[in-house]
């Protein structure tokens, strides 16, 4: 398989699942807001930050200091062109991906995707208000996992399909990783240090839900949500496909034979540890913002890795 | 579906001239007689869903967006019978076989010119040709291993040779996808008449190309080398490189070592490269031999391929046989290499280097079709009877300044077929290009692309100037008409 094409291959599928999990975070967090008394403030600031987007939002937008306006947040996370992490541009940059290989995917990936991203483009803009937001962001999500449907059904399993699920893998750990930062930083900010509590098992249950893992996790923890179970699934669990773990440890099943590639797998060994071994009843009490840190830059690092080792050999 | 109105000016393809159907356009003709004007629309708009659906399009690039049109298709298809294709198709392969013979005779012993038959003045201002191919023997003496010939019926029914096109000739997926959609629409016609196939394009482009490969007995590995998605013909090059299960590459995913073979980067490392079917153009190819800046090519691409070490189709300096003016001396090649009389005749043309033809050209600009020599795609041309006295008057200078480059037709009363338009059936111009493949035998394409202008009285046929398309059968006649 040409190296062009692999490497294609692969940032389509993590430009696809980055867009999703972009609509889903956005998607759920709009929804808890509303459930929110008038006392209990949303902070989307946070939300910029964990997504990378918080200086270029702050350039873009100098007189909002923390108190950033929801409509302006929205748009430039989903359809801002300027913000390289918009929904839109990570749309646009796995079709820019796709049209340069679309000669080895089915067709009707290419029609749903440039469907999606043409109809981003003619309507978004009137939809972004909450009334409309939550249909828009679900079609979005919908349509994503429509061409990962077809992908699972119709590709075949060629070395071309395994870097396609490395793409996947690594971006979903990393965007696991990047959730459940951002719920623990607190977008939630109540006024009274004794309703703290309350909000929290609340946000815990917002962050499942943007990794569609409420239901999952109720039915295998079998627990009331909170902060120590919910990192333990969404790190730990070998069951869940959005986490960490599973992630981390689908990419193994997923390097092709050859060429030797012991970089990669020490990289990936490395970032498995750190999901593994991290007590998460310490982090709930301490804080997860560093570790969050040291397992995104140890993705970044097999990142690195499988692009000098695959695609620039 | 009503033909009462129906009038052409010239020969049309269906129906004589008293308004009978030709005899390979009965049937289809009776069919669509039987055709509501919805049912006849019903299909149209069927088949324009089956193109968009299947992506049959041409990219056009503007204003930093992409789009991808879809080539117009006309549901009527063009008929042609049998007996008449037999004699073109051998008219064809006569035709590309002496073509192979000059380019290899240019780049090496060059006995036409001693033998005074071909002007040497004229390969000196030629544009086209390379002395970077000069003294190469490509493998089985093939250098246009893929040729589109466009083929034009004159208002008293002779078929001529326009032009062949020797470089990178596109079209051939049209003529395939054509075929797919005309059978989606008039299956019923299909099952009656016997319309012969053309699906096995790809399967001979394929062993044409295999044939070539300087590693015989190992499985050949060939590649498609395209200039990338904003090349117009983009859909093409992917379209081939599947049908054909070859890899798609651009010039990035290929380097030539020095040991002078050329290999892709693929993530098991270098993969060797036997066979190039390349879709740029040969000033593009290589920037190491030709434009130093060329972004698209391979450096080394050459001089791999003067080694031995890696086979190109088309060979670069194929071109210098599809040059407007060389055009005009084909026929004195078939004659000479093969010793045939020609069996498909020229366009008239007149060489503007001549002086009086030249003077003819100058006193009758108003008659005539002005082309330059190396352009494609129908850029550049004048066509008499529709120029203002300006446009005449810069083509003058132009000549005058630069006589070489331009060579004249008379306007031909092109051949008509109908096309389905909101006012019922009405006469378009057509053209017709033929797919030729050289690898020791010839293969020609059963009919080709035929091309049509959709607007009313237009002669330009181009894609890129408002042309269309239309499935083209060759029909066996049960009377063997």
């Amino acid at each position: 398989m040409l190296s062009r094409v692999a490497e294609n291959l692969y940032w389509f599928s993590r430009y696809l699942k980055r867009t999703e999990n972009t609509a889903r975070l956005v998607g759920v967090n709009s929804l808890l807001q509303l459930d929110l008394p008038r006392s209990v403030r949303f902070a989307w600031q946070p939300l910029l930050d964990i997504l990378g987007a918080g200086d270029a939002f702050r350039a873009l937008h100098p007189e909002s200091q923390d108190e950033a306006a929801e409509a302006d947040v929205v748009h430039f996370l989903l359809l801002d062109e300027r913000n390289a992490c918009s929904m839109l541009s990570s749309l646009k940059q796995a079709r820019d991906a796709l049209r340069t290989i679309r000669e080895a995917l089915p067709q009707e990936c290419w029609e749903r995707v440039n469907g999606t991203f043409l109809r981003l483009g003619e309507e978004g803009e009137h939809n972004l208000g909450r009334r409309y937001r939550l249909d828009l962001l679900n079609r979005v999500v919908d349509d994503c996992l429509v061409v990962s449907g077809i992908l699972t059904a119709n590709v075949s399993r060629d070395i071309g399909f395994q870097f396609m699920r490395l793409g996947t893998a690594l971006e979903q750990a990393d965007m696991t990783t990047r959730i459940i930062d951002a719920g623990a930083s607190g977008l939630i900010r109540p006024r009274g240090a004794e309703e703290i509590e309350a909000y929290q098992a609340m946000q815990w249950m917002s962050v499942l839900r943007s990794l569609a893992a409420y239901q999952m996790y109720r039915r295998h923890v079998r627990q009331r949500v909170s902060a120590a179970h919910a990192l333990q699934f969404l790190l730990q669990n070998r069951e869940f496909p959005r986490s960490v773990m599973f992630c981390l440890v689908r990419m193994q099943a997923a390097l092709p034979l050859a060429p030797p590639r012991r970089a990669v797998e020490r990289a990936l060994a490395r970032a498995q540890a750190l999901a593994r071994d991290a007590d998460t009843r310490v982090l709930a009490e301490t804080g997860v913002a560093g570790l969050m840190d040291e397992i995104q830059i140890a993705i970044a690092g097999l990142h690195a890795s499988i692009t000098e080792t695959y695609f620039r050999a | 579906m009503k033909w009462e109105g129906y009038r052409s000016s010239t020969y049309d393809e269906l129906f004589e001239p008293g308004g009978q159907p030709r005899p390979a356009a009965r049937r289809l003709i009776e069919y669509l007689k039987g055709l509501s004007d919805r049912d006849l629309a019903e299909r149209q708009l069927a088949a324009d869903l089956a193109a968009r659906v299947m992506g049959i399009t041409f990219t056009v690039y503007s204003e930093g967006r992409n789009v991808d049109r879809t080539l117009p298709f006309d549901v009527i298809p063009r008929v042609i019978p049998r007996a008449e294709w037999t004699r073109t198709e051998a008219g064809l392969r006569q035709r590309v076989r002496a073509l192979n013979l000059f380019i290899g005779d240019i780049y090496g012993e060059q006995r036409i010119i001693k033998d005074r038959v071909f002007p040497s003045a004229l390969l000196k201002e030629s544009a086209n040709f390379r002395p970077q191919c000069v003294g190469v023997t490509p493998p089985l003496g093939v250098w246009a291993h893929i040729c589109g010939s466009d083929l034009v019926r004159d208002g008293d029914g002779t078929l001529y040779v326009l032009e062949d096109n020797l470089r990178i000739p596109s079209g051939v997926s049209y003529m395939i996808q054509n075929r797919m959609v005309a059978k989606r629409v008039f299956p019923e016609l299909f099952e009656t008449s016997s319309i012969l196939p053309v699906d096995d394009y790809p399967a001979q482009l394929y062993d044409t190309l295999a044939a070539i490969t300087p590693r015989p007995g190992t499985p050949p590995v060939i590649a498609l080398l395209t200039p990338g998605i904003y090349n117009s013909a983009y859909f093409e090059h992917c379209y081939l490189a599947q049908s054909m299960g070859i890899e798609l590459v651009e010039g990035g995913d290929l380097f030539v070592d020095s040991d002078d073979c050329c290999y892709m980067r693929t993530v098991g490392g270098p993969q060797r490269v036997d066979v190039v079917y390349r879709r740029i153009d040969d000033l593009y190819l290589d920037p190491e031999c030709f434009h130093p800046d060329s972004l698209l090519g391979v450096p080394g691409l050459v001089r791999a391929w003067r080694a031995g070490n890696v086979a190109l189709a088309n060979a670069p300096g194929a071109g210098v046989a599809d040059d407007k003016v060389v055009f005009t001396y084909v026929p004195k090649m078939i004659k000479y290499y093969l010793d045939e009389d020609p069996i498909l005749p020229n366009v008239p043309s007149y060489l503007c280097t001549q002086k009086r033809d030249r003077d003819y050209v100058l006193a009758h600009l108003e008659e005539l079709v002005v082309k330059p020599a190396n352009e494609s795609g129908g850029y550049g041309m004048l066509i008499g009877p529709r120029s203002t006295k300006r446009e005449r008057e810069k083509f003058a200078k132009l000549i005058l300044e630069n006589p070489r480059n331009y060579m004249a037709q008379p306007t031909l009363a092109l051949s008509t077929a109908p096309i389905v338009t909101p006012d019922g059936p009405q006469a378009r111009h057509l053209d017709l290009r033929p797919f030729v493949l050289s690898r020791g035998d010839i293969y020609v394409t059963t009919g080709g692309l035929t091309r049509v202008a959709m607007n009313a009285g237009s002669l330009v046929v181009n894609s890129s100037q408002g042309g269309g398309a239309k499935d083209t059968w060759v029909v066996d006649t049960e009377d063997g008409a």
